[in-house]
């Protein structure tokens, strides 16, 4: 294997997001982040078919700076490389500068194998980045695969569809989502964190670096905007407590359940 | 040019067409009352006559058919290729797809190519008065709607989460069907399919009555497997059971499972983070045991119950068999 690529983005917990109702504006300020869980499960998945076959990885990230420790835990969970896709431009892109921008790093790097995005992010939850890089590479994709291998110079996907799973084989190179839950990811190296921390550094690239203008990233670059913000109403459930004994509670349980039939 | 019309992608399966795809033409039929824009159904492969019949009885007033046997079976590089080919000329105005596993991978793809946006998993769907599209996404695990409007680039682009809209069957209702053959002997199919395996699955969308299972239920699902049989119900779970094998991914609720239309829903051991509840919202009445009182479950179940469900299921499958 030559290169395989992880792309991972860092979400917030969305727990900690808060509306403003008021202005209409999301308060992330106060939010915790994180790198978005079905990208640890690419992470995870690169980790092993480097383990079977080789390979360098390299892990991509379009965002702003405050990124960088993030891709430091990718470096302590085992991959090779860390670049971070950073400029003032790229900033309110939608899906297709988004990739775009990921796609055109990736040709950069070069001699590529192998594609690994999260099946979709948290904060956004499109997932449609993986096929448009795999669009502007033309390179053939594979989505939401639970198991993902490399045999023979082939790559062997598992996924499931209604009903059962099927099994896909695709030329290389390719890229492929990881479904979240794939494989448990690996915790990072205590000791490979410390040692990150302290003296890896992120390689950083830019717009120019990319020969990429302004007028095709970020905001500019991108086809949809939103409109509007509405916070989804408070569900008007009943929300009536029924205590008691667990006697009393199931033959209330079994009342409720008979009166729906 | 554009034309001032909304195509509906049909996405065809063993059984003939997806529900997603139907549901989309009926939530169409509306939108093109609105925007007075034509509803038409793209279907790809040699179809039998009926899923043609069908699809026009369920509101389309043309049927796009693009009539090619390496259509019958879904591929991205053939299916991305027939359309993109077959619409980027004059594409229409607004393009559905169902968020379905292939659906996405073909809008993904076919956005790319046709350099336009697209808007994911759509759960609510306007068309304004400068017939600009509106798709209302969830973001932030649920808490807000994000309406998208794609400004530049044409078809403007959604694909739709099952089990959002209601399908509407239209009388008497005529439509013609415009063929075209597309050439895809010079496309490579890259992506090759070796195994499958499927069974017959029962739908979860249309299950009136169903028990939920969360991790609560540490991955057994006996005691609800016979309280279902008792009550004539489902069985789904949260994702993380799916994830872990206890039961298959299409009994999984949830934003990225189903979305169920239930009269009643028990939901068991679940604690309620937004990308289960927004599956249960369209449920008529939901009951919640969880041990966990500060359980978010409970903002969202018309009755709440702290308990153990190994404690207070086998006395409720005891009382049922007995009264039954
Ligand atoms: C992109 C993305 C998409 C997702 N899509 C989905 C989706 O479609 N569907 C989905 O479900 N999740 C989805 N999730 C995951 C979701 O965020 C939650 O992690 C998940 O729903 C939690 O499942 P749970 O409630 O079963 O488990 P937990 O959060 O572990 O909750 C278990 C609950 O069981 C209770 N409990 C424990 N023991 C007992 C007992 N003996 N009796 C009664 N109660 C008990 C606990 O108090 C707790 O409330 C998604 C996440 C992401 C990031
Ligand atoms: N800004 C980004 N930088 C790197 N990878 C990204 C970025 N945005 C999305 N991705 C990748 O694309 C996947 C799907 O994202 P999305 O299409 O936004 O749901 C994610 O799981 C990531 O692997």
């Amino acid at each position: 294997m030559k290169n395989i690529i992880v792309c991972v983005k860092v979400v917030p917990k969305s727990d900690n997001i808060i509306f403003d109702p008021v202005n209409k504006r999301l308060d992330r300020t106060k939010a915790e982040n994180q790198i978005n869980a079905a990208d640890k499960s690419a992470i995870e998945t690169a980790l092993r078919i480097r383990e079977r076959v080789g390979g360098k990885i390299t892990l991509l990230s379009m965002g702003p700076p405050f990124f960088e420790p993030f891709l430091k835990l990718g470096i302590a969970m085992g991959v090779d490389e860390a670049i971070l896709l950073s400029d003032r431009n790229f900033g309110g892109a939608d899906t297709f500068p988004t990739a775009l921008v990921l796609a055109t790093a990736i040709k950069k790097i070069g001699n590529v194998d192998l594609v690994l995005t999260g099946e979709e992010s948290s904060d956004a939850g499109l997932g449609q980045v993986p096929s448009q890089i795999a669009e502007f590479l033309d390179f053939p994709q594979v989505l939401f695969a639970s198991t993902t291998d490399i045999s023979g110079g082939t790559l062997i996907a598992r996924r499931s569809i209604k009903g059962g799973y099927e099994i896909l084989e695709s030329d290389l190179p390719a890229v492929v989502s990881v479904v979240l839950g794939a494989y448990q990811p690996r915790f990072p190296d205590f000791k490979k964190k410390k040692w990150a921390d302290n003296n890896y550094k992120v390689k950083v690239w830019n717009g120019e670096d990319l020969q990429l203008s302004e007028s095709v990233t970020g905001i500019k670059g991108s086809f949809t905007t939103v409109k509007r913000l509405v916070e989804i109403p408070q569900s008007s459930r009943k929300k009536i407590i029924i205590d008691g004994t667990p006697e009393e509670k199931s033959s209330k349980l079994v009342e409720i359940l008979r009166k729906a039939k | 040019m554009t034309r001032k019309e909304i195509w509906v992608y049909i996405e065809r399966n063993n059984s003939g067409v997806e529900d997603v795809s139907l549901e989309i033409l009926g939530k169409g039929t509306e939108l093109s009352n609105i925007s007075g824009y034509i509803l038409v159904g793209l279907i790809a492969g040699t179809p039998e006559k009926k899923l043609i019949d069908l699809v026009i009885e369920h509101g389309a007033d043309r049927v796009a058919l693009l009539k090619n046997e390496m259509l019958n079976e879904y591929s991205t590089d053939y299916f991305v290729n027939a359309i993109s080919e077959y619409i980027k000329n004059d594409p229409p105005e607004v393009m559905l797809i169902g968020a379905t596993q292939n659906g996405r991978d073909l809008a993904g793809r076919l956005a790319g190519r046709l350099k336009t946006g697209l808007t994911a998993n759509a759960i609510t769907l306007s068309i304004d008065r400068e017939g600009m599209l509106l798709a209302g996404v969830p973001a932030y695990g649920g808490k807000i709607l994000a309406e998208i409007g794609c400004e530049y680039g044409r078809p403007q682009m959604s694909t739709v989460r099952p089990g959002t809209f209601k399908m509407k069957e239209v009388k008497n209702k005529k439509g013609e069907v415009d063929e075209f053959i597309p050439n895809l002997s010079a496309i490579r199919q890259r992506v090759r399919i070796v195994e499958r395996n499927v069974s017959e699955v029962n739908d979860l969308t249309r299950s009136e009555r169903t028990i939920i299972g969360g991790n609560g239920t540490r991955g057994d699902l006996t005691l609800l497997k016979e309280l279902a049989q008792l009550m004539n119900a489902e069985i789904g779970v949260t994702r993380p059971l799916a994830d872990r094998g206890v039961a298959p991914r299409e009994l999984q609720v949830g934003s990225t499972g189903y979305s169920l239309k239930s009269k009643i829903a028990l939901v068991l051991g679940v604690s309620g983070s937004e990308h289960f509840t927004s599956g249960i919202r369209d449920c008529e009445e939901v009951i919640a045991i969880d041990v966990d009182e500060k359980s978010e479950i409970f903002n969202h179940c018309d009755y709440c119950m702290v308990g153990d469900i190994f404690e207070v299921l086998p006395l409720t499958i005891k009382k049922m068999e007995e009264t039954r």
